[in-house]
């Protein structure tokens, strides 16, 4: 009869208990997340936001965008808990509804980005000689750009607008910027993976590439993409957020943190609350994310502390 | 050694170009024409054609990038569509402006971020530790420009005008006219503001990276060993492992270039300051061309030759690091 071999304990290190054994990398991820504090609040700002942004036409007092002469610059008070603005646009309504885009420009930029971004990484690094170059020179091309450059040069040429083809060209901009980051990223993890024996396995059954890649390779290189991605849309909530700031994003009337707190800059000596709450907003959304990221790399990948 | 720089250095000259021939492509394709900007009201077809040729508008793109190209080995930056100066002499009137926003920038983000992380990483887990993690976190999450409007609302509304919302005062010594204010004390007082908004988001990211590679660098062997022979810890920790800790730090903070420049475009914005990155955001929005050129020669040479310092760094940091 075998016995199993006693293995010396490390410290620190998880060991797996024969009854804990059957459970998946990612229930171990979550139960690494759940015991962090800070990971946790990450993950309640988040939530909080998402639901912002979702029910903002039932949340929001009033409409972001009908100006009331009346009432400009009026300090917060319960009619308008965040003030009005110099076209006595409700604040409140205006930094709710901003939440819209910042988690719409902030997410779908990221996913744009790791949708071309994934497959040419992991193309280039499983096939490696001419379209490896060809990939990862491309790549270079754009990452030899500072990404403001780039990303203002950009929103230029799209010509910025206002509302959704607004949005979505700012999350066009964005995207092209971040690509590279996923490419290179996924290229490293799958110039290990595909060296590994199951891998060869595979390939001895005559499993197709794309299958292979598909099942195999990427479930292996999610950890490292799961973490980036969560700290990329932090970086792309700051760069859509600078990108209005310069008026390069989403065009008024289209409620948008970076704009606002940008237009109302010039009255601030007077009227503080006004560029205050639309870059607390900016503040405690990319907080947010950070501290999820931060959670998760900590749960999913604790070698890239 | 000397080699292994002179081929980074030449390496730099088809990375700029590159940079500059896309950008000049991706100027050329946006919608809308500078002429009809600079004609204004007086339009005519006739003046747009004769401008047009005057400034080889009218000729296909890339002739028009080889032109620019040509001049420039020649010293020739040329000159600015809409004002007719020459860019050469904006881009250094604007350049020590941005220099020294950059340069103060980075002497916060050091002067903050060092202590802090040295704290954080020796004291692991104790109040002061937390407190320099959370401030880092904090300082990670404020866009510069958010920095900029709450320094502006303290500074320059709240303490009574303390220090000017805008505006600049030259170095003495860099006014590029015969009419611009000239003072330390003023010049002090104007970059402080902007130096602190693009500095503190540095210090913050500084302070993470440089605590995380600490706490890895003070558990090795040579540090142990460092202290088994009776090293004060002062050695140990500046010279054992913090010179160590820096290797991966500089290599993110090499990245973190690109983020530096934006950083430096919407602090400028802010606080209207007549730097490079006004000049940029200006020239790329009024569509002129040779003006974007410019700062995207200047910005790319910056960024290649950071890169390459970055590099260099790393021998000076880790002798072992040989180039070839």
């Amino acid at each position: 009869m075998a016995t199993e071999v006693e293995l010396p304990r490390v410290v620190e290190v998880a060991w797996p208990a024969p009854a804990a054994r059957s459970e998946t990398p990612f229930a171990q991820g979550v139960r690494r997340l759940r015991r962090s504090a800070t990971a946790l609040l990450g993950v309640a700002i988040v939530a909080l936001l998402i639901l912002v942004g979702v029910f903002a036409d039932a949340l929001a007092p009033g409409s972001p965008i009908a100006s009331d002469h009346a009432q400009t610059f009026a300090a917060p008070s319960w009619a308008h808990p965040l003030g009005t603005d110099q076209l006595g646009r409700d604040m409140l309504s205006r930094v709710i509804h901003g939440t819209r885009i910042s988690l719409l420009v902030g997410v779908s930029s990221v996913l744009l980005a790791l949708f071309v971004g994934v497959p040419l990484g992991m193309i280039a690094g499983y096939h490696g000689g001419r379209v490896d170059t060809a990939v990862m020179r491309a790549m270079d091309l754009v990452l030899a750009f500072p990404i403001y450059l780039l990303a203002i040069i950009l929103m230029v040429m799209f010509t910025p607008t206002a509302g959704l083809i607004g949005t979505m060209k700012v999350t066009g901009a964005i995207a092209i910027v971040r690509i590279p980051i996923y490419a290179r990223l996924v290229r490293g993890s799958v110039l290990s993976i595909k060296e590994k024996e199951y891998i060869e396995a595979c390939r001895a059954l005559g499993l197709r590439t794309p299958w292979i890649l598909l099942r195999h390779v990427l479930p292996n290189c999610l950890a490292p993409i799961i973490v980036t991605t969560t700290l990329g849309i932090a970086t792309a909530i700051i760069v859509e957020a600078t990108l209005s700031f310069l008026g390069l994003g989403t065009q008024p009337p289209t409620p948008s943190w970076g704009w606002d707190l940008k237009a109302n800059v010039a009255f601030i000596q007077a009227n503080a609350w006004l560029s205050l709450f639309p870059g607390l907003a900016i503040f405690v959304t990319v907080l947010g994310f950070n501290l999820f990221g931060d959670g998760l790399r900590d749960a999913l990948d604790p070698r890239l502390k | 050694m000397r080699v292994w720089i002179l081929r980074r250095l030449l390496q730099i000259v088809p990375t700029v170009l590159m940079i500059t021939f896309v950008v000049f492509v991706m100027m050329q394709s946006i919608p809308g024409d500078p002429v009809v900007a600079l004609l204004g009201d007086a339009y005519t077809e006739e003046d747009a054609i004769k401008i047009r040729e005057a400034y080889g508008l009218d000729r296909p793109v890339l002739v028009q990038y080889v032109i620019w190209l040509g001049k420039l080995v020649r010293g020739d930056w040329g000159a600015s569509i809409l004002t007719g100066r020459p860019v050469l002499s904006d881009v250094l009137v604007r350049l020590p402006v941005t220099l020294e926003l950059i340069v103060l920038s980075m002497a916060v983000a050091l002067a903050i971020a060092v202590p802090a992380s040295i704290i954080g990483a020796l004291r692991q887990n104790t109040w002061a530790d937390y407190t320099a993690t959370s401030m880092a976190m904090i300082g990670v999450s404020i866009p510069e420009f958010f920095i900029g409007v709450l320094l502006l609302l303290l500074f320059s509304f709240g303490l009574g005008g303390l220090l000017p919302s805008s505006g600049w005062v030259y170095l003495p010594g860099t006014c590029p006219t015969m009419v611009c204010g000239v003072s330390l004390w003023g010049n002090l007082q104007h970059v402080l503001m902007p130096a602190l908004a693009l500095g503190v988001g540095r210090a913050a990211l500084l302070t993470r990276l440089l605590r995380a590679s600490m706490l890895e660098v003070i558990r090795t062997e040579y540090v142990t060993t460092a202290r088994a022979k009776g090293l004060s810890e002062r050695p140990v920790v500046l010279k054992h492992a913090f010179k160590n800790a820096l290797i991966p730090t500089v290599t993110v903070m090499g990245l973190q270039v690109g983020f530096l420049i934006g950083g430096a475009i919407v602090v400028e914005t802010l606080f209207a300051m007549p730097g490079l990155g006004t000049f940029g955001i200006d020239a790329i929005i009024s569509r002129d061309y040779q003006q974007v050129q410019g700062f995207a020669l200047i910005t790319a040479f910056a960024f290649v030759v950071i890169n390459l310092l970055v590099d260099l760094t790393y021998t000076f940091l880790d002798p072992r690091i040989r180039y070839a």
